[in-house]
């Protein structure tokens, strides 16, 4: 935005580059120790130090907190945990988009009386903290039969994911001009024939958006986790609280470590190979719209 | 081809105070080439997207061939619109774009690949069929729009200001080929611009509208040469037709005004009896800039002529005339002068105002007072 | 006038609307209306069932007895209530404050036509895609006061540094700052940045024309211009902050004792672990007056804005 040449390196831009760099550093360092630790036998863990590599690279965490690490009473590492939060992520995100896909269609294109009401009322929605929905939910699940089960938590990460996906929906539709529709209006479509001949084909990069911020939130969530799950349909994200903050035995560094990386690798897979997608939901969902 | 009637429509949006269209009447015949002129935010917009169904009028009817389309869906009103932005569905290749009408309507794959080739010829576009919208030039997306509403053979087309996104020498090229395409094609066509020229070139008849009123309906002829209102007077034209205040004086049979110029000189010009009824008050005269020139040998001895010594303060040369300016009863006036009758600015020169063409209204008023 | 009452009589209001087109009416609605459901049970409704359940005197159930604003009482005259609320204004105001800080501080430096930008620019923004729960595993080995920094710094040499926050009663809350800090200033720095991209490079040449320093450019074009990103961010940090709860109950679920409890956990605990219904629900209740009391006069002015403009 300044200058369209290339600076030359004066002495304060020496500094500019550096001061970024070890920002870098700072970021990056947990995420480095992480993997060493996890790397690391026990032995490692207590002669070496933080920033020490490991003496023999050693997969023996990993299979502990993947099978047999102790996450409460039982022993049976966190692989259950992951599986359950795949087979809830999955579902409600889907689910989700689909619905965000087709509400903000209709709140852009299909106004009507009461639409642009019930569009603050679900942006209020993004905005609540979710505490005061915890035991109305909790008892109705119960009454709807789902407590404690995995359909439950889709269910519930639907309702209160819809809000984020309708507006990142409707913000994309809003601009994708009325004329079109009014053109394809004139040429005999109806409803849905305008969205799934107009809207979805122009909708690729906003799909792509809200399946990365809608998989990053689900997977990463932790309050409807422990919540309204319990025993076999808990997520990953209880699994690996469980295994770091249980008080039976030693503590064992690298295995929660190597928990951590298996409870983070899909979502930094997901942000290392379409990070784009993922800045852009995380401005767009909070700037406003 | 087809036969639109409006009748009565008046619209109100919401709780909106005004009405955005206060009762429109219109009967547009079979073929017929009607242009809706206004300023932005008159309503033309409106009752164009009225007219096509994707918004309910308040109050009024709307009939295509007599059959009543008030609340029919777009769809089922045989309607096919041109729009501003062209509104080309942008994952479509022009193909796709020109057939998309079509197949909705479930014709025949073989009929609508002749038809698309028909319509390709006639707008030559057939090298482009293949590419996507955002590969065309602003003039080509142009004619694929046109070519997608041309597919349907509709009994109406609607365009909104088609041209406004074109350069001004491509605007010129394309007004061309429209009026030639109605011509050969003989469609009912309504036409939203708010371009003048546009409207005076094109139109069989033309609708002058304003703040959602119907001022004036006529031939283009109608509407320059005797506007209805001092609006339509000033809106249709370029540069604008002068209003000159001026007091009614002389006797009934001999009814002339005063001219004065910047300079104090003085001249008469003849007024017709019909303002007889305006003796001794302040009215205003219009003239357009042609019926201001320098003396013309063929017309000087005619009753309606008169003629003066303005100063002339600014010329403009503009190739086939020269625009001059001056001042008369203190009002800024324009003048079209030949350019081979030389005037210097800052110089007097001889006028002749051609009275004949002269329109009258009340001063401060909008109607006209001599129609 | 008399043809125009004839036409609106001779057509009643929808002449023979058919099936289908009464369907393709209604579509739009019928689209929206799950949706509908969802929201105003999901969300309205049951915040309206928690105000509700915060004025009875449940504990292990809900029971509809009304206690009027016992719970409140109750909750005011609780001591780790008042810790959390005490730890959330500390918590709030540093994260905000240094996420705030070196966000606009690192956006302005990478708004310098840096190099390999974009690949920094990811390096800062990956931790929100982190679950927090992650985090504070990782920020809780990293702090461990035997085996963590402390022994990192010990082995290069600097032998008296001490490192304990974790288990100090009036540190811990510090430590939740610095990893909740990790973890969301590369996003802020985000938001600063794609302001910074948005302003009119004209208006910044015009400056550089009347002869203006950078710095000078900066403190009074570009950062005045940054007050829409400077209040969203804002709004964005205080609705994570209130909400915060796997960040703590990971790192140290709440403890030493409940030295470093929030409002979040402690309403977890009292309604789900403790058996306190009423008092959690009244707690929820809270949370969500302090959210309004920042959003609300933040949409205000938002829609006066937009209003003036």
């Amino acid at each position: 935005m300044l200058d369209s040449t290339r600076k030359a390196l004066t002495p304060s831009r020496v500094l500019v580059y550096a001061t970024l760099l070890l920002a870098c550093l700072v970021y990056l360092i947990p995420v480095f120790v992480m993997l060493i630790t996890s790397f690391k036998t026990t032995g490692d863990i207590r002669t070496g130090n933080l920033m020490s590599m490991p003496e023999s690279w050693s997969l023996e965490a990993w299979s502990k907190a993947w099978s047999s690490a102790c996450t409460g009473v039982e022993c049976n590492g966190v692989n259950g945990f992951f599986w359950n939060s795949l087979k809830m992520t999955i579902p409600a995100v889907l689910i989700s988009t689909g619905l965000g896909a087709i509400n903000g269609y209709v709140l852009s294109k299909w106004r009507f009386r009461g639409s642009d009401l019930f569009f603050s009322m679900l942006l209020f929605g993004c905005f609540i903290p979710f505490q005061v929905v915890l035991l109305p939910m909790a008892s109705t699940l119960g009454k709807l039969g789902l407590a404690n089960t995995t359909p439950g938590l889709v269910l519930v990460h639907v309702v209160y994911g819809v809000a984020f996906t309708t507006l990142f929906f409707r913000n994309f539709y809003v601009g994708v001009p009325d004329a079109l529709v009014k053109a394809a209006r004139l040429d005999g479509a109806g409803f849905v024939t305008i969205f799934v001949r107009i809207m979805l084909p122009l909708s690729t990069p906003i799909f792509m958006v809200c399946f990365i911020w809608q998989f990053t939130q689900i997977w990463n969530d932790f309050l409807f986790g422990v919540v309204f799950a319990s025993g076999d349909s808990q997520p990953i994200t209880v699994g690996l609280n469980n295994l770091v903050n249980t008080s039976t035995g030693v503590k064992e560094y690298n295995v929660d470590m190597a928990a951590a990386m298996i409870a983070a690798l899909p979502t930094l897979l997901v942000y290392i190979l379409a990070g784009k997608y993922f800045i852009r939901g995380l401005t767009s969902g909070s700037v406003k719209g | 081809m087809a036969q639109l009637q409006l009748k009565g429509i008046r619209k109100t949006y919401g709780n909106a105070a005004q009405e955005t269209l206060k009762g429109i009447d219109i009967n547009i015949e079979s073929g017929e080439f009607l242009i809706l002129v206004g300023p932005s935010g008159c309503g033309k917009s409106t009752l164009m997207n009225s007219i096509a169904g994707l918004e309910s009028i308040t109050e009024g009817g709307i009939y295509i061939d007599g059959e009543d389309v008030t609340h029919a869906e777009p769809k089922d009103r045989d309607i096919a619109m041109v729009f501003q932005s062209y509104a080309l569905y942008p994952t479509m290749t022009v193909r796709e774009n020109i057939a998309f009408g079509l197949k909705i309507r479930r014709m025949p794959k073989n009929e609508i690949e002749t038809e698309v080739q028909r319509v390709a010829k006639l707008l030559q576009i057939e090298p482009l069929l293949d590419r996507k919208p955002a590969k065309l030039s602003g003039g080509q997306q142009q004619r694929v729009a046109m070519g997608r509403a041309l597919a349907r053979r509709p009994k109406i087309y609607l365009f909104d200001e088609p041209l406004s996104n074109l350069d001004a020498k491509l605007r010129v090229e394309m007004r061309t080929e429209i009026k030639r395409l109605h011509q050969r094609l003989g469609t009912t066509i309504v036409y939203v611009t708010h371009d003048q020229i546009e409207a005076m070139t094109l139109a069989d008849r033309i609708a002058v509208i304003k703040d959602g009123e119907l001022l004036q309906l006529g031939t283009p002829k109608e509407v320059y040469e005797s506007p209805a209102t001092r609006y339509v007077a000033s809106f249709i034209g370029s540069p604008a037709m002068s209003f000159i205040p001026l007091q009614v004086e002389g006797e009934a049979g001999n009814l002339r005004g005063r001219l004065k110029s910047a300079d104090g000189d003085e001249m008469f010009v003849p007024l017709p009896e019909k303002l007889s009824a305006w003796h001794g008050r302040e009215i205003h005269l219009g003239i357009r800039p042609e019926h201001i020139t320098q003396p013309l040998a063929h017309k000087q001895d005619q009753a309606t002529i008169a003629s003066g010594i303005f100063r002339i303060e600014v010329t403009e040369p503009t190739g086939p005339d020269v625009m001059a300016l001056t001042h008369i009863n203190g009002t800024e006036v324009h003048c079209r002068l030949d350019p081979d009758h030389t005037v210097a600015p800052g110089q007097p020169a001889e006028l002749m105002i051609d009275m004949s063409r002269a329109v009258f209204f009340e001063a401060g008023q909008e109607a006209r007072i001599d129609a | 006038m008399a043809q125009l009452g004839a036409v609106s009589q001779a057509t009643p209001r929808r002449p023979r609307v058919r099936l289908t087109q009464l369907l393709e009416r209604l579509l739009p609605k019928l689209a929206l209306a799950p949706t509908v459901v969802l929201t105003l049970v999901g969300i309205y409704g049951f915040m309206i069932w928690t105000g509700a359940l915060s004025l009875t005197s449940s504990t292990f159930l809900p029971s509809y007895e009304f206690a009027g604003f016992e719970q409140y009482q109750r909750l005011f005259a609780n001591d780790r209530w008042m810790t959390a609320c005490q730890n959330l204004a500390i918590f709030g105001a540093l994260f905000i404050g240094f996420c705030l800080a070196i966000g606009c501080f690192l956006a302005i430096l990478l708004d310098q036509r840096i190099r390999h930008e974009g690949m920094i620019r990811t390096i800062y923004l990956y931790p929100m895609a982190l679950s927090m729960i992650v985090t504070g595993a990782v920020w809780q080995w990293i702090l461990n006061p035997s085996l963590g920094l402390e022994k990192l710094m010990h082995d290069w040499g600097w032998t008296s540094f001490q490192f304990d926050w974790l288990t100090d009663t009036d540190m811990v809350i510090y430590t939740i700052v610095i990893a909740a800090v990790w973890q969301a200033s590369g996003f802020v720095m985000a938001l600063f940045l794609a302001g910074l991209r948005g302003i009119d490079g004209a208006i910044i040449n015009a400056a550089r024309v009347d002869g203006a320093s950078l710095p000078r450019i900066y403190l009074r074009i570009v950062l005045p211009a940054m007050r829409p990103v400077f209040f969203s961010s804002v709004m964005v940090l205080a609705h994570i902050a209130i909400k915060s709860f796997d960040l703590v109950t990971a790192m140290t679920s709440g403890g030493p004792g409940y030295a470093s409890d929030l409002p979040a956990l402690f309403m977890y605990s009292f309604t789900f672990t403790r058996g306190q219904m009423g008092m959690g629900a009244a707690s929820a209740m809270l949370m969500l007056g302090a959210l309004l009391a920042i959003l609300v006069p933040y949409l205000y002015s938002e829609l006066r804005g937009a209003r003036n403009a």
